[in-house]
Formats: C-alpha cells, sequence, structure tokens
C-alpha cells in the first residue's frame, strides 16, 4: 500500500512537471504581444521594450523555460497583472473557499443521494420511487445557472430570506451550497438508485430475510454495504465534476472562489494568474481522483491483488 | 430501420424525439419567424413586462426576449451540431484505428484520454477558449476538442467490438489492406451504434455551450444565447424577473427532450438494456414486496 501511495505521489510529480510545460506553452501559444498585454494598449513603445526586457520576453523560448519552471519550483508564480500582487498569494485563499463550496456540496450531494436513492430502490416502481426519479431527472436537466438565477429570484430578491452573494455567514451558503449539491445529487441518485436495486435483488438479501431481519437492516446494511463499491466511484468522478460546476456557481452567488477568479482572468487577460488559476485547479483534480483510487483500493482488497 | 422502427414504439421517447425535432425546425427557419427583428433596439420600449406584442417582454435595450429567445435556438442548434461534428469526425477515425490496430499507438491513446477524462469537461472547454479566444467559433472548437476523449473511447469500443468478425478476417484473407478494412468493413459496421451513442452526448454539448456564455467565455453579444440571456438577465432581476422565463425554460427542455430522446434511441438500439435489467430485477422485487 506505501509503495502504491508513493509511485502516485510520483506520477503526481510528473503530471504537474507535464502541466507546467504545458501551461508555459499556452501562455506563448497566445496570439498577441504579452509585454503589449501588461504595459496596456497606449502605453509608447519604449515601455512595453522595457518591460519586455524586464520580464525576460525578449530571451530565446528555451531559456524563458527553465527560468519559468526555476521560479515556479521556488513558488514563484510571478505576479498578477492587474493587481500586482505574487500569484499564490491570491489563489491560496481563493482555493480555500473553493474546498469549503465543494466540500459542503459533495456532504449534502452524497447524504441526499444515499438517502433517496436507498429509499427509491425500497419502494421500487411505487409513486415515491417515481417521484424520486423525476427529480433526479430535472435535476440532471437543468443547468445550474438555471436553478441559481431563480433560486436568486425567489429567494434573495422576492422574498429576501438569503443574501444573493457573498460569503460572510452561514446564511451566505445556503444557496450556493444547495444549488450546486442538489444539481449533484440528481445525477448521484440516478447511480445510487440503480446500484441498490441491483444489490436488494441478490440472493443474501432474500436469505436475510428468510432469517427475519428487519426490513431497515436489510435496506441500509446488507443492501447499502454491499451496493457502495460503485457508488464510491460514482461520488469519485462526481466530486471532479462537481469542482468544475463550482466555477459555473461561484460566478452566479459571486462566491470569492478559485473558479470565479479563473473566470475573471481570462476575461481580463491577465495570464499570470491564469496560469496558476489552472495549474491548482488541475492538481486539485488529480489529488482528488488519486485519494478515490486509494478509498477505492481500501473498499475492495479485490484490486490491490490484482 | 430496425431501430428507428423500435423506436416508434416508445412512446416516452416519441414524444421528446417529436420536441427536439421541433427545436430544430425552429433553429431552421428562425430568421422567418421571429415576430420582431431580435436585434432592433428600442430604448423606450425597455423591460417591459410580457404582453401581446412581446411574449417573454423586453429587455434593458428594448429587444424583443421571444424573437431573441428563437434566434438563440439557432445559435446553439448551430454551435452543439457543428461541435459535435467535430468530435466525431476526429474522434471516430482515431478510435476506429487504435482500436482496430492495437498496440503502442492503441496504449498511448487510451493512457491520454485516460488523463483527460480526469479533468471536468467544463474546465477543459475554459482552457481552450483562453487560447482561442471567446467567439462563437471558439466555443465550437473548445466544446469539440473537450469531449474528443469519449468520441475516442467510444469508436474505439465499437472497433474492438467487431474486429474479430468474421467477415473481417475475410477481408484479410483477401488481403485488404488496413485502411480499406477500416472504411469498407469496420466504419460501415459501427456507424449506426456511434450515432445513435452520439446523440447521448448532446445534452453536455448543450450544457456546455450555455454555461460558457453564461461565464461570458462563449457567444458575445449582442448575439442571443440563452446562457448569454440568462447572463444579461440576472441584473435586472429585481424590476424585471420575466426576462428569465423564456431562456430558462428554453434551455432546459431542450436539454432534457435531448436526454429522453437519446436515451430511447440507445434502448432501441440495444433492446436488452432496458428489457434485461426489468426482467431480472422484478421477479425479485415482486417476491421482496410480497414479504414486505
Amino acid at each position: 500500500m506505501l509503495k502504491l501511495v508513493l509511485a502516485r505521489l510520483a506520477f503526481m510529480v510528473a503530471a504537474g512537471f507535464v502541466l507546467l510545460t504545458f501551461l508555459f506553452c499556452l501562455f506563448h501559444a497566445i496570439p498577441g504581444d504579452p509585454a503589449r498585454l501588461i504595459a496596456g494598449d497606449s502605453a509608447p513603445e519604449a515601455l512595453v521594450q522595457s518591460i519586455r526586457q524586464a520580464y525576460g520576453l525578449d530571451q530565446p523560448l528555451l531559456t524563458q523555460y527553465t527560468t519559468y519552471m526555476g521560479r515556479v519550483l521556488h513558488g514563484d508564480f510571478g505576479l498578477s497583472n492587474f493587481s500586482r500582487q505574487p500569484v499564490l498569494q491570491i489563489v491560496g485563499p481563493r482555493l480555500l473557499n473553493t474546498a469549503k463550496l465543494a466540500g459542503w456540496s459533495m456532504l449534502l450531494a452524497m447524504s441526499v443521494s444515499l438517502l433517496l436513492g436507498s429509499l427509491s430502490a425500497m419502494y421500487w416502481d411505487r409513486p415515491l420511487d417515481r417521484g424520486v426519479t423525476a427529480f433526479s431527472l430535472v435535476g440532471i436537466c437543468t443547468p445550474i445557472f438555471v436553478t441559481g438565477i431563480l433560486g436568486i429570484y425567489f429567494f434573495g430578491v422576492h422574498l429576501r430570506w438569503l443574501p444573493i452573494g457573498g460569503m460572510s455567514s452561514w446564511k451566505h451558503y445556503v444557496m450556493p451550497v444547495l444549488t450546486l449539491g442538489l444539481a449533484q445529487a440528481a445525477g448521484f441518485t440516478r447511480m445510487v438508485r440503480a446500484c441498490m436495486i441491483d444489490a436488494l435483488g441478490r440472493d443474501f438479501i432474500t436469505t436475510a430475510r428468510a432469517k427475519g431481519v428487519p426490513e431497515r437492516t436489510i435496506v441500509f446494511k446488507h443492501g447499502l454495504g454491499n451496493a457502495l463499491l460503485p457508488i464510491i466511484t460514482f461520488f469519485g468522478l462526481g466530486l471532479g465534476h462537481m469542482l468544475g460546476g463550482a466555477a459555473v456557481a461561484e460566478s452566479i452567488f459571486n462566491w470569492p472562489g478559485l473558479g470565479r477568479l479563473m473566470v475573471d482572468s481570462i476575461l481580463t487577460r491577465d495570464l499570470p494568474l491564469t496560469q496558476g488559476c489552472i495549474f491548482f485547479f488541475a492538481m486539485t483534480f488529480i489529488l482528488v481522483n488519486l485519494i478515490v483510487d486509494l478509498l477505492y483500493r481500501w473498499a475492495d482488497p479485490r484490486i490491490a491483488n490484482d | 430501420m430496425e431501430i428507428l422502427r423500435r423506436y416508434a414504439c416508445d412512446r416516452v421517447g416519441l414524444f421528446f424525439g417529436i420536441i427536439l425535432l421541433g427545436f430544430y425546425a425552429v433553429a431552421i427557419t428562425a430568421q422567418w419567424i421571429t415576430p420582431v427583428d431580435p436585434f432592433e433596439t428600442n430604448l423606450s420600449e425597455g423591460l417591459q413586462p410580457p404582453s401581446a406584442a412581446h411574449w417573454f417582454g423586453t429587455d434593458q435595450f428594448g429587444r424583443d426576449t421571444f424573437s431573441r429567445v428563437i434566434l438563440a435556438t439557432q445559435v446553439t442548434a448551430k454551435i452543439t451540431t457543428v461541435s459535435l461534428l467535430f468530435s466525431l469526425l476526429i474522434g471516430v477515425p482515431i478510435g476506429m484505428m487504435v482500436g482496430y490496430l492495437g498496440g503502442i499507438a492503441d496504449a498511448v491513446v487510451m493512457r491520454l484520454t485516460d488523463m483527460l477524462l480526469i479533468f471536468p469537461t467544463i474546465m477543459i472547454a475554459i482552457i481552450i477558449v483562453v487560447v482561442v479566444g471567446p467567439s462563437q467559433n471558439g466555443v465550437i472548437i473548445a466544446l469539440g476538442l473537450s469531449q474528443l476523449p469519449n468520441f475516442i473511447r467510444i469508436a474505439r469500443s465499437a472497433a474492438l467490438s467487431v474486429r474479430r468478425e468474421l467477415y473481417v478476417e475475410a477481408a484479410v484473407a483477401a488481403g485488404a489492406s488496413w485502411p480499406d478494412i477500416l472504411l469498407r468493413h469496420i466504419l460501415h459496421n459501427i456507424s449506426g451504434p456511434i450515432i445513435v451513442k452520439s446523440t447521448l452526448a448532446l445534452p453536455g454539448f448543450v450544457i456546455g455551450a450555455s454555461s460558457l456564455s453564461y461565464l461570458g467565455l462563449g457567444v458575445q453579444p449582442p448575439t442571443p444565447e440563452w446562457g448569454q440571456m440568462l447572463h444579461e438577465a440576472k441584473d435586472f432581476l429585481t424590476n424585471a424577473p420575466y426576462l428569465i422565463v423564456g431562456p430558462a425554460i428554453a434551455l432546459s427542455l431542450f436539454v432534457l427532450a435531448a436526454n429522453m430522446a437519446g436515451d430511447s434511441l440507445n434502448e432501441s438500439l440495444d433492446p436488452k438494456l432496458k428489457g434485461r435489467r426489468i426482467k431480472r430485477i422484478v421477479p425479485r422485487l415482486t417476491g421482496r414486496i410480497a414479504t414486505s
């Protein structure tokens, strides 16, 4: 197990290198003069030239690449073109805010989907099941910016119960977490239901029932326990997907997270900041994937023995 | 044809299929059926609530929201169709080739798609927009490329399933070259399933296109797009909440119809998908319900 963790960490470092190289190429593939972009459209040519020299943009590509990688390894991702703050200082707190939003939403999505999915499988093809299936279908088909705007209108503008942006109190969490969490719960519920229907049809369930085990124990212990393995995989895949959705949710609710920062930096063409955001987002995805992979092996030792 | 006949028997699927076709009919005829010019601004008639003249009201520039929703249908249909074709035309040849030939190329391409599939497609699309720039063509390239790994996988598994068939071996024995086998025998036999499977990807394209436009990274104003219209409407929620109604309904209904029609089409391609599951589960569950 330790060997596996080490191998995966080595893979992460390698992936980080590939990613940085990719981002460096990206930086240079973008049409337009980066020095002109920093200086501004109306800046005199002399200023653009001095910026070009100060940033090393007149050096050969390979020299630029080695300096860039050297700096990044020391934790220096450069300065934001606009706020002139180090990228790392801006990105750090934003990443934490995204983690808070994604964490609570994930928790909500998991608990709602486990409960609804199990109930739906328990009452298969009855009104409750139909209702849950309809809920998940609507959830899957409605993009989060539609549900988000509807939420803002009803609870923020019309009823004035909840604030429509920011993250300073628990009230600010309600709408973003509900929007993102329930959208994800819709997809999860479908999967949990299918896995539970499959698990509840197995022979050991019949045996348990024959022994007179209470129905609740059968469903939530025997059924859910055995359905958990595929469910973990779906949850893991879903977590990555949700981090993508968080970028949209953050823009709707003015959540000061990494996703909104990334979108804003692209719109203002703040390339160093965009690079930093993409790097940290990508590393988060790889890390999440690694954790899910380890969790999966822990839950099913048969895979580890392969 | 057999697929279409089975599809026609599925009433729910047929219903949503007709809605989906309706959307495409609106998209094709959009120029002629908009009641008012969707770009015509009239500041004195800005932010008017829905009326007989303007069914969904007017936006801040006095443009008719209903006409804009209709034109946005065309924009969305164009973007999703072109990017879907883009993914198909690049992904299918690659997937088919590595699936049939196997070996190192197969291993490399599969590892690459594995790595790309870790990232949510919307993230990949956003990164591509950084390079190609936010525009309608940018969205098409971004969506097409970000969905590419899925299409490579679909084509690869389809090619894998037929490459040991007798007719392929017969073609090899007859001395056909591999491009010939791929084009004449394999592509011919997997094109049906691939087309059906690609309908399952359509909702993802629609949501992707409107999400990018919502974020301001896609279709740029004044061209209407549902996501971009919702983004503009968000600023007027207090005094003109009716502006969100049209684009929100159109977008959700389009995605729902594409989802349901795609599911049914997929089931009619492989009837076992539906029958097998229900047949296997029903006796067990009825037994269970009877005892509980």
